[in-house]
């Protein structure tokens, strides 16, 4: 029976030089889910997306990819294998058009002729701000723009697994919400992902799973519904006990959150 | 114009460009003239190459006047001491160049911004010392006579026109060759790099691939240009090579500009010719031209340091900023 999950992290470890990051990550993500990781700042939830693809070295652990032991890839392979990172803060090619930046999506293809138009095509349709952008370059898009130009370009490599790292970051309500609604018609695309974000509401929403992250290990797991029904998970991450605090009325609380 | 209609315009106006840089010698009679436009062809294939490394890889190099004088010395001791053919010495000069900049490439590219520039300086000053030291090879400071002409077969290119050809037609194959490098896969791999490193990675690029390609590339050509320049000139000796020539050759490429082939070419021409533009100017007085070139290392290191403060993309980033301005202009135009 082939192995229902397209990725699969066991035991790992890393982190950077002589500082560990993860201690010892487990997490699976099947075919066609949504996961979402969750936690605070420094949970190391950015840093297991990186290994994953392999811009930091895995000291312990495997991962396994479609079946194959990738624990030691690098960055330019790994997109080649099918798994495509949108990077945090985005890291597009700022002087490059948007075009430019979407035709590179796809420069680990090798020969980037080959059914470029359809693929450009597929991100117009996802994201149709963009085709009224093509001329323009990327460092003058507002930042939602920003981060569908990035989605859009990882897609442009056709990976199977996509990895978005915080893709919420610095943008209003109703853009994250566009951008997280993008989310469903990729899997029905075929697409697998696993994503990490601070704004827990909004990803857990859109998910299927989530795995909660505390200093470097999986400290809980289970469906978004069972999270975000979950008393820790609703008091530390989804703000509950603010609102409590203030009766639920909402109203803003100063101090600090944590 | 649209973007086809501007790169026929670019690509027909190369060509005639071409054209009238092998056209010359019909016009040009003065030998001194032949001789400083031939130096003009050979500033020209180095500067090519470092305008991929510097203008589309973004590494700074202080050391190319090595991979010239890698490229000279071989060719030369080759051709005058070992006997060998003259496209076969050319050939080996090229590879040994090349060779010479994979080495130097492969480790300090791991190095970044100034201090790969040390290194390339450290590289340029060792190369100093052995062209000066190996004496059975280079001939020491007398430098290393007697090297012939280029020879094709039987015909023996000996007169100053026929050199200019040689020089400037390779010029212009290496300018073609590395517009196309910049404009094909390498040049978007290059750009991707400059536009975010974790960026062009995630995308499939390999960085240390990238960048070692272009210095090696361009070390490449330093070493054909010093090849051709031995067999021209007949005569190599270690002063050609030294760290003010590697100087020289950065600030053609940072006045040209980032991002251009084109730019850092033009400014090859327009700087080669300040130090002999006698040649150009006959009239000029003796102490005026002597006075250039004993200030020339002065002239040079000024406009580094003005291109860097003032316009750090160049005459390039210039020329790019007014299209935008004006084709901005334009737009309004039809938007209103």
């Amino acid at each position: 029976m082939p192995d229902p999950a397209l990725l699969r992290v066991e035991g790992l470890h890393a982190g950077y030089g002589r500082v560990p990051v993860l201690h010892g990550v487990d997490l699976h993500v099947d075919r066609g889910e949504i996961v979402t990781l969750v936690g605070a700042n420094g949970a190391g939830k950015s840093t297991l997306l990186r290994t994953i693809v392999g811009f930091v070295r895995a000291s312990q652990g495997r991962i396994v990819f479609d079946g194959d032991d990738i624990s030691r890839i690098v960055p330019e392979r790994a997109v080649r294998r099918g798994i495509a990172l949108v990077p945090e803060g985005r890291m597009l090619f700022g002087p490059l058009t948007v075009e430019e930046n979407l035709r590179l999506g796809a420069f680990a293809r090798g020969r980037e002729s080959a059914g470029h138009g359809s693929d450009l095509e597929g991100v117009f349709a996802l994201f149709p701000v963009l085709r009224d952008r093509t001329g323009q370059t990327a460092s003058t898009l507002s930042g939602g723009e920003q981060q569908m130009l990035a989605i859009g370009r990882a897609l442009m490599s056709r990976p199977s697994l996509l990895l978005l790292d915080e893709p919420s970051l610095g943008l209003a309500p109703k853009v994250i919400a566009e951008i997280f609604g993008t989310l469903g018609v990729l899997r029905e695309q075929g697409l697998t992902v696993l994503l990490v974000e601070q704004d827990v509401k909004v990803a857990l929403r859109h998910s299927d799973r989530g795995y909660v992250m505390r200093t470097g290990t999986i400290a809980m797991t289970g469906t978004s519904a069972d999270l975000m029904a979950d008393d820790d998970v609703r008091l530390i991450y989804l703000g509950a006990w603010h609102e409590a605090a203030l009766g639920g009325d909402g109203t803003p609380m100063t101090g600090d959150a944590r | 114009m649209s973007d086809r209609t501007r790169r026929f315009a670019q690509s027909g106006g190369a060509v005639l460009a071409a054209a009238a840089v092998l056209a010359l010698p019909l016009v040009v009679t003065d030998r001194y003239l032949l001789k400083v436009l031939t130096f003009v062809g050979l500033n020209v294939i180095i500067v090519a190459g470092m305008a991929v490394l510097f203008g589309y890889a973004g590494q700074v190099s202080l050391g190319h006047a090595a991979f010239t004088g890698i490229g000279a010395y071989t060719c030369g001791f080759l051709t005058a001491r070992a006997g060998w053919p003259w496209m076969t010495a050319v050939a080996a000069a090229v590879a040994l160049s090349a060779l010479g900049g994979l080495a130097l490439a492969l480790p300090s590219l791991r190095l970044r911004g100034h201090y790969l520039a040390m290194a390339t300086l450290g590289f340029s000053v060792i190369a100093n010392i052995v062209f000066v030291e190996a004496k059975s090879l280079t001939g020491g400071n007398d430098g290393l006579s007697g090297i012939p002409f280029a020879s094709v077969g039987p015909v023996r290119l000996d007169t100053p026109w026929s050199n200019y050809l040689l020089v400037w037609g390779a010029a212009v194959v290496v300018v073609a060759l590395v517009s196309g490098i910049v404009r094909g896969r390498p040049g978007r791999a290059m750009a991707a790099l400059q536009g975010s490193e974790m960026g062009a990675m995630a995308c499939g690029v390999d960085p240390v691939r990238v960048k070692v390609t272009a210095f090696t590339l361009s070390a490449g050509l330093a070493g054909l240009s010093g090849a051709l320049f031995a067999s021209a000139v007949g005569f190599v000796s270690p002063t050609s090579f030294a760290l003010e020539t590697s100087i020289i050759l950065l600030a053609m490429v940072v006045l040209g500009g980032t991002r251009s082939v084109a730019g850092p070419v033009l400014a090859a021409v327009a700087l080669t010719l300040l130090t002999y533009i006698d040649g150009l100017i006959p009239g000029l007085s003796k102490t005026t031209v002597a006075a250039l070139q004993d200030w020339k290392g002065d002239i040079y290191g000024v406009v580094i340091v003005g291109v860097m403060l003032f316009v750090p993309a160049g005459m390039a980033g210039l020329a790019r900023a007014w299209r935008r301005k004006s084709r901005s202009v334009t737009g309004a135009g039809e938007a209103a």
